[in-house]
């Protein structure tokens, strides 16, 4: 079984520690995706499970084992970098036998698993092209070969698509999902693109400055964010915060008030223990979570500054009367065309002054 | 259009000018001058005179054997050598790289005389520090300079321990724009590190490599400082005397300009067509 537990794993280049104590648990056959800002400590999490950096505090385990002191070979894993690590001198044929040559398999056992690998990626005509003569995508697919080949339990996946352009991507990221399906393989995937990380994972983690800050399902982390930065890191345009205060309690949950605005007054239902009156709070609305004047709790007057239109959608840049700036998704036909709009709340999230979700 | 080049050229005039006086004209020159018989004044029109010559003379055969000996041991002894010594000064584990890779490249700067003399010395029969050497762990003396084969050893040590740090350093730089993933590709494929130089490191340096053997090749095709400073003037008995020695012997002791004119031309055409065949046995396979 091919489960990888990261058991409090930390990370220190000499004094300076860059993951604090990581614990995740993989399942086997999961599609794990690690996100989060750049310099956050994904590819170093990534590079530790694969074992091309020490791990300073902590232990990993693949398939039940800890692997701390085992050799990257031995780990069961492969990894697939983002820079696509291809041998420039060697055909891509041999780009995908190299290892398995150099360690003596057998003949027969390598052309199989090569040609397997070739048939599930489609280069099978590309084979005795160098790297320097394939395109972005075509190089992105032999590096997966490579890792295919290697018929390892777990894959490990640096930004494998930044690389490539935007049309490319969409594309790649399909197949790596088919892939996963077809292999049925543990797979860690790291990227910081969020629309990447929702697409492909079963669970997302999402990191910020060495720290796991929550860890679920995608539409979890939407519906549900533990705290600020991964509701603002979780959806696409950005979750809009604006800020408010606690002015009471009614039947319902607390009352806020939003900053600069005393008329536009949201209720929240909390479970939790609720914060006291007079506390400022930031409230988060979702662009898709603006609803036309009265559907929802409260009404918010903004001003527009620009609208862009997408096609079927429109995504409107305001500011409310406090001068926070809000976006506003909108379907295209229902875009006024007045400099101010009103639009009601249909749901949103509390945040206290940390940014830890209040409910 | 025309006239701003006509301006360039104008600021050209000087450097072109001095091209052409000391590097078009002594190259056409001396062509011509191979084809005349300069022993005696006036000089004469004589095409077979000095190339006539050359292909019966055996003090050439005498220098060129010992430039393409040389060539041939000296040159790859010192690639060798130098990949070593990249591969060592691009460990991880070196400390202090910049010091070492200062000491490797300072033969080169250091003055010719003055590393001939401190040579000389060193491989003094009676008093030198090599033979100390040699005797502290039982071996014998070597009378370095009085006999063919070992002063023949003494110029490829010399002219390795000149040029192996500068070649290094040429290596050095091409091994470090290899990136790193692609041997952490490797080692993730069980490639061992030994494996990991041979099969990636040397291809991926090849160009630079061949670049260092071109340079070499042209190099010792024109040996002279080594030959002339410590063994002195291709001692003993001509028995290191070089191609470059010849010419300095005939053009410049003798005043025999035609046929050091020859020699010139055929040193300069043997580095070519050496260089060439290499440039073909290593070219790139399509
Ligand atoms: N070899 C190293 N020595 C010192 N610090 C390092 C080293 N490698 C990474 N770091 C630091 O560790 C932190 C995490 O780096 P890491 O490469 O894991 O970030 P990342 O999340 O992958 O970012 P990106 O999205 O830009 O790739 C960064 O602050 C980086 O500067
Ligand atoms: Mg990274």
């Amino acid at each position: 079984m091919a489960t990888v537990t990261l058991n409090n794993v930390i990370k220190r280049f000499g004094v300076f520690e860059v993951v604090h104590g990581a614990n995740i648990d993989v399942k086997h056959g999961e599609f794990v995706v690690f996100v989060g800002p750049s310099g956050c400590g994904k590819s170093t999490l990534l590079r530790m499970i694969a074992g091309l950096e020490d791990i300073s505090g902590g232990e990993i385990a693949i398939g039940g084992k800890v692997v701390n002191d085992v050799e990257p070979a031995d780990r069961g894993i492969a990894m697939v970098f983002q820079s696509y690590a291809l041998y420039p001198h060697m055909s891509v044929e041999q780009n995908l036998s190299f290892g398995l040559r150099m360690t003596g398999n057998p003949k027969a056992d390598t052309d199989r698993r090569v040609e397997r690998a070739a048939e599930i990626l489609r280069i099978s005509e590309l084979m005795d092209r160098r790297p320097k003569k394939l395109s972005g995508g075509q190089r992105q697919r032999v590096a997966i070969g490579r890792a295919i080949v290697r018929e390892p339990q777990v894959f490990l996946f640096d930004e494998p698509l930044s690389n490539l352009d935007a049309e490319l991507r969409v594309q790649m990221r399909v197949e790596i999902s088919r892939l996963h399906k077809e292999l049925g393989a543990t797979m860690i995937y790291v990227t910081h693109d969020q629309t990447e990380a929702m697409t492909l994972a079963d669970r997302i983690v999402v990191m910020r400055a060495g720290h796991i800050e929550q860890i679920g399902r995608p539409l979890d982390l939407y519906d549900n964010p533990d705290n600020q930065f991964v509701a603002g890191f979780v959806g696409s345009p950005k979750m809009n915060f604006i800020n408010g205060r606690i002015v009471g309690r009614d039947a319902r949950g607390v009352v806020v008030e939003l900053a600069g605005q005393e008329k536009t007054r949201i209720t929240q239902p909390l479970t939790g223990a609720a914060p006291e009156t007079g506390n400022k709070v930031i409230v988060g609305v979702r662009p898709e979570h603006f609803g036309n004047a009265g559907e929802g709790d409260a009404d918010l007057v903004v001003a527009i500054d620009v609208v862009e239109h997408l096609g079927g959608t429109s995504f409107l840049y305001a500011r409310t009367a406090n001068g926070d700036d809000v976006v506003i998704q909108r379907d295209a036909a229902k875009v006024p065309d007045t400099s101010e709009i009103t639009v009601s709340i249909r749901k949103s999230y509390l945040f206290d002054e940390k940014g830890l979700r209040l409910r | 259009m025309r006239n701003r080049n006509a301006t360039a050229y104008r600021f050209l005039t000087p450097y072109l000018l001095i091209f052409a006086i000391f590097w078009v004209w002594p190259i056409i020159s001396s062509f011509m001058i191979s084809f005349q018989a300069t022993r005696t004044v006036p000089w004469r029109f004589a095409p077979g005179f000095n190339w006539g010559r050359l292909i019966g003379d055996p003090a050439f055969f005498n220098a060129l054997k010992n430039t393409l000996l040389i060539l041939v041991i000296q040159v790859p002894v010192m690639i060798s050598l130098a990949l070593v010594m990249a591969v060592l000064l691009n460990s991880p584990l070196l400390k202090a790289r910049g010091l070492y890779r200062f000491a490797f490249f300072a033969p080169v700067v250091v003055g010719e005389v003055a590393y001939s003399a401190v040579f000389r010395l060193m491989f003094n029969l009676d008093f030198g520090i090599i033979n100390k050497l040699l005797n502290s762990v039982g071996l014998p003396k070597i009378d370095w300079f009085s006999n063919v084969t070992p002063a023949m050893a003494l110029i490829m040590i010399a002219v390795t321990w000149r040029w192996a740090g500068y070649n290094a350093i040429i290596l050095l730089a091409g091994m470090q724009s290899i990136p790193e993933d692609v041997y952490e590709a490797a080692t993730l494929d069980r490639v061992s590190k030994f494996k990991q130089f041979f099969y990636i490191t040397l291809p991926l340096l090849k160009p630079v490599i061949v670049f260092c053997l071109v340079l070499s090749i042209i190099g010792t095709m024109q040996l002279f400082t080594e030959p002339f400073l410590i063994t002195e003037r291709g001692g003993p008995g001509g028995g290191t005397e070089t191609l470059g020695l010849l010419l300095y012997r005939q053009g410049f002791r003798s005043l025999n300009f035609g046929y050091a004119s020859a020699v010139a031309y055929t040193m300069a055409g043997l580095a070519i067509a050496i260089t060439l065949a290499q440039l073909w046995l290593t070219r790139e396979p399509k």
